[in-house]
């Protein structure tokens, strides 16, 4: 990792940051869809109704700042790392649902959620090493 | 499943791990070299297409099978990626991140059968 920069540039954070956008926007997208849902529109299937929702624009505006911060998060954190790290927004996403759309998790999917933890507590060690080599 | 459906799902996975592993390898390269770079440019562009390849298929995809019928193939690009970011990029994996990387994936694949 060449010379990491501190403080808000800190690519952890920025990937924490990255991974926040992408979680947010998913909220957005499901309500801003749903809002100005209209099956019957000739253009329906194309998703493309959907820009009619201020909700959908403000979650382009995140996918376009989570694109960014991932590409400055690859510039200093080794791909094999950063990637299943990111990952953990397909947790973030049902407990999301859950807590903001009362959405249901069924067993098999907080078995799935702890799965994920796991994994990502396992990915702890070889994240403090790469800091060690700093 | 039809052929036709298991190329699509493969090529929009193949595009999306082969834009990560480009995109990877321009942002490393713009730590030593100016970004006003023709390489560095048109790198950016490749993953930038790729990924625009992988998004619209997915939404092809979309239209005809099910989210929890497709996720688990996204859940895979963990693997794949970390396979060949060893491979490809040279970067060292550990047994510890590639078990952790397996353990994520598995864990993708219920939430989204659930």
């Amino acid at each position: 990792m060449p010379n990491r920069p501190s403080g808000f540039r800190n690519p952890w954070l920025q990937l924490g940051v990255s991974v926040v956008c992408v979680f947010v926007s998913e909220l957005l997208l499901k309500r801003g869809a749903t809002e100005v849902a209209a099956p019957d529109h000739a253009l329906s299937w194309t998703g493309i109704n959907g820009l009619a929702s201020p909700l959908v624009w403000w979650a382009i505006l995140l996918i376009i700042a989570s694109f960014i911060t991932w590409l400055y998060v690859l510039r200093y954190i080794p791909l094999s790392l950063a990637y299943p790290l990111s990952r953990v927004v397909d947790i973030l996403v049902p407990l999301g649902c859950w807590i903001f759309l009362g959405e249901l998790i069924s067993t098999l999917r907080w078995c799935g959620i702890a799965l994920v933890i796991l994994g990502l507590a396992l990915m702890a060690q070889p994240v403090a090493k790469m800091e060690e080599r700093l | 499943m039809t052929f036709l459906a298991f190329v699509f799902i493969l090529v929009s996975l193949v595009t999306f791990v082969a834009a990560q592993l480009v995109l990877k390898r321009a942002m490393e390269f713009s730590t030593t070299h100016s970004m006003r770079n023709s390489y560095f440019i048109s790198r950016i562009a490749l993953g930038v297409f790729l990924m625009t390849i992988s998004f619209f298929l997915t939404l092809g995809l979309l239209q005809r099978f099910d989210l929890s019928y497709l996720y688990p193939f996204q859940g895979l690009s963990v693997i794949f990626i970390t396979v060949l970011a060893a491979v490809v990029l040279k970067e060292k994996v550990s047994v510890r991140l590639t078990i952790g990387a397996l353990l994520i994936t598995a864990g993708i694949v219920l939430v989204s059968l659930s």
